[in-house]
């Protein structure tokens, strides 16, 4: 496995600093409206760190990590601290909450869908027999777990991918606000979060990147101005594969084993954590034509890309 | 966009709201994930808390032939900031209809006066005595408030009232739970104390002493009538004490298990009830007030497992439970209760229930007294505390409305068989039904919101 480039560049920003590293193979971001060089070193050593701590902890290529060692229990009963509990009580809760369309055991199916973004004809396109076959092993609810310890179904797959930055956020967040009471920023690749407004109120201005459209045309980036709380995206518009004419989307439907078809390119939520946000966003998208109707019922705010 | 397509959207986005309030279900998951309580607000988010969540419901019972009850409930239940939760239940009913009255069918039509003492009613023969005076209606009011009291011990304090026409029951309870092992277990110990007075419409009869009948109108009646009675009214208390334990097996299956001991003390006997007594060869010689002990001691063990299946089955929720109950008395029980919840689709259950019970005759009953086995002590013919056993089937059906709301309806079919236990019937009593069969039909209908 590659080295990791574990590496933090502080800048210096107009009214503060801006502290830069890699992890979960985005760019991420620390702002924090301070004019204390020493404090904007140290908030950013310790986001740095806990984001890494999680991406080590839950990455699914790290061999080491906690999520290879559950994915390769091979239906073994085996030990896992509260940290792990807490987050597959949140996915279960997600999935319960979901009717099952979340489902962090969904991976798997990747080993029959590739979005590459070609726009040619895609030339494995997976028949149902493929996906049955895939399908089988799919399904949170033949995982059993407790406070102490999980078993998965032997060839079953955990992916900590749909929640895991969020909650490195906002893990990074109550990080920074036990160490400083300044306003701090914190970014992991477009799911962001704040700890409150800036000095005198006043709010974040984030551009949302637009999904990248082939070139076809160019939008506008989106900004949105956030006092407090987190903004999550879900969806890339580079992944998708096209078959028979028929634009197929990354998002599947953990149930059907197939993506979700007609779903927007993207969906940005704002929720009290990212977590939520990512959840929200997520859940949007699973509901394929009907996001936008979804997310307006549930009241959320919202801005999805088509 | 056209119709069928609105129509569609509609329908999947009322299937999705109905659901569940999204935002306030994350904002929960959320805090068990950060161990935070939830959170600063942010950009238009509102958690929805300190709101009243209703339940209301309406029940009918129907015994074929014989009394018919209806009862309306509505429960609210707020919870405040710091989970303190308080639950205020009204609730009413109304019982119509001919009830048993313990004496037993003849070969020839009987008569009887009312309780009242006021006018009398006729058996025809082969019929088991009904009297068909009853009508009661009945107010209940019980308060509940729970709270948490450090952080493992929950407390909770309740009050009861039920006022009848000739009826009022006042009770309190207190209630402690303590959860350990991680919130994996939790001990509980409850005690309630009730107090009823009894005022029925003619006083309260004299025990064993024989029915009065004749007309109500002669001028002697009301001092002959008089003679039969001990008291205007008569009291009874109930003390309870419950201690249960609850244990969280896995994600999937929960048990719990409870003991109880109830000491009830004070007029036990129904006025409402005669035992008939009869010559050798089974013929009615004469109808004498049951009487009862003034003190009984119940104990009863109650476990119960829930466990939660995956889509292997259906998904279904199955709850099993095993009561035995025993008293002083000689009376013992068996109840095997199931229930099995299975989602119809996204917004809906249906819930199969099945009940068998079965119980054992309290050492005093009887279902008649032949004249040479007088004089008796306690004595009492009341099918209720006979050796019987009863079934119950049914199903209720639920449905998740917009918003959370919730729409059920339940419908079952009770069953209760008396068996003789032993007691050989004189010759008058061949061919009659002496046992007779209780058959009801309960519905539902419940909405919460």
């Amino acid at each position: 496995m590659m080295k990791k480039n574990r590496t933090v560049n502080l800048t210096k920003k107009k009214d503060g600093y801006g502290i830069n590293f890699n992890a979960m193979a985005s760019p991420c971001e620390v702002l924090i409206q301070t004019p204390d060089k020493c404090l904007a070193e140290l908030v950013g050593q310790y986001v740095s760190h806990e984001v890494w701590r999680i991406e080590d902890k839950y990455s699914r290529y790290d061999t080491q990590s906690v999520c290879s060692q559950i994915n390769t229990s091979s239906g073994r009963n085996i030990a896992i601290d509260e940290e792990t509990f807490l987050l597959l009580n949140f996915a279960d809760q997600c999935y319960q909450l979901s009717d099952g369309l979340f489902d962090i055991s969904s991976g798997v199916l990747r080993k029959v869908w590739t979005f590459d973004g070609v726009s040619s004809e895609y030339q494995h396109f997976p028949n149902q027999d493929d996906i049955n076959k895939v399908l089988e092993l799919v399904g949170w609810h033949k995982v059993i777990f407790d406070k102490q310890s999980i078993s998965l179904p032997s060839q079953m797959q955990l992916d900590f991918g749909g929640i895991g930055k969020e909650y490195a956020v906002d893990r990074s967040i109550l990080l920074a606000k036990q160490h400083t009471k300044r306003p701090v920023l914190v970014n992991l690749g477009g799911d962001l979060a704040v700890t409150g407004p800036r000095d005198n109120e006043q709010p974040w201005q984030v551009a949302i990147e637009p999904p990248d459209c082939s070139g076809v045309e160019h939008k506008q980036d989106m900004i949105v101005a956030i006092k407090q709380g987190a903004l999550a995206t879900s969806g890339d518009a580079r992944r998708y594969l096209i078959n028979a004419g028929i634009r197929y989307g990354h998002v599947l439907n953990a149930k059907t084993g197939w993506p979700i078809l007609h779903a927007p390119r993207s969906i940005t939520t704002v929720a009290p954590q990212c977590i939520q946000a990512g959840i929200l966003a997520t859940l949007g998208l699973l509901q394929g034509q009907q996001a936008e109707a979804f997310l307006t019922e549930q009241e959320i705010t919202y801005w999805a890309r088509r | 966009m056209n119709n069928l397509t609105k129509d569609i959207k509609k329908e999947v986005a009322q299937k999705v709201s109905k659901k569940i309030n999204l935002k306030a279900a994350l904002s929960l998951a959320t805090g068990a994930l950060f161990g935070t309580s939830v959170t600063t607000g942010a950009v238009g988010q509102t958690i929805e808390a300190d709101e009243w969540q209703f339940d209301t419901a309406f029940l009918l019972y129907s015994e074929v032939d014989r009394v018919t009850a209806g009862e309306a409930i509505v429960a609210g239940t707020k919870t405040f900031s710091n989970d303190e939760v308080l639950n205020l239940k009204f609730t009413f009913d109304t019982l119509t209809g001919p009830s048993a009255n313990g004496a037993i069918a003849q070969p020839k039509a009987q008569t009887f006066t009312r309780a009242s003492g006021i006018g009398r009613y006729r058996t025809p023969e082969g019929e088991t005595p009904l009297d068909d005076t009853f009508h009661d209606t009945r107010v209940q009011l019980n308060g509940q408030w729970t709270q948490p009291v450090s952080d493992n011990v929950t407390g909770s304090v309740g009050g009861h009232l039920s006022k009848e026409y000739d009826y009022l029951s006042l009770g309190l309870n207190g209630n402690l739970a303590y959860d350990f092992n991680r919130k994996n277990s939790t001990f509980s110990m409850g005690i309630s104390y009730f107090s009823d007075t009894f005022t029925p419409e003619g006083g309260i009869p004299k025990p064993l002493s024989s029915m009065l009948v004749g007309d109500s109108n002669s001028p002697e009646w009301d001092d002959e009538f008089a003679k039969t009675r001990i008291s205007a009214s008569e009291n009874k208390s109930t003390s309870d004490l419950l201690i249960g334990f609850t244990q969280v097996i896995n994600r999937r299956m929960i048990t719990a298990f409870n003991y109880s001991y109830s000491m009830v003390d004070g007029y036990l006997t129904d006025p409402f009830k005669v035992v008939s007594v009869l010559n050798a060869e089974g013929l009615a010689q004469d109808y004498i007030y049951e009487n009862r002990p003034d003190s009984r001691v119940k104990q009863s063990t109650f476990m119960q497992a829930k466990y939660h299946f995956d889509d292997s089955l259906l998904n279904m929720v199955a709850d099993v439970s095993y009561r035995y109950m025993w008293d002083d008395w000689g009376i013992n029980s068996h109840t095997i209760d199931s229930r099995f919840i299975i989602p119809v689709g996204r917004a809906s259950y249906i819930e199969p229930h099945i009940r068998f019970y079965q119980q054992s005759a309290a050492d005093f009953f009887t279902p008649f007294v032949i004249e040479d086995q007088l004089p008796v002590d306690f004595v009492s013919a009341d099918y209720r505390i006979g050796e019987m056993s009863a079934v119950t089937i049914g199903a209720k059906y639920g449905v998740a409305l917009n918003g959370g709301n919730e729409l059920s309806f339940r419908l079952e079919y009770y069953h209760q068989r008396p068996t003789n236990g032993g007691f050989e019937e004189p010759e008058a009593l061949n061919g009659l039904d002496t046992t007779p069969v209780i058959d009801a039909i309960i519905a539902q209908v419940s909405y919460s919101f």
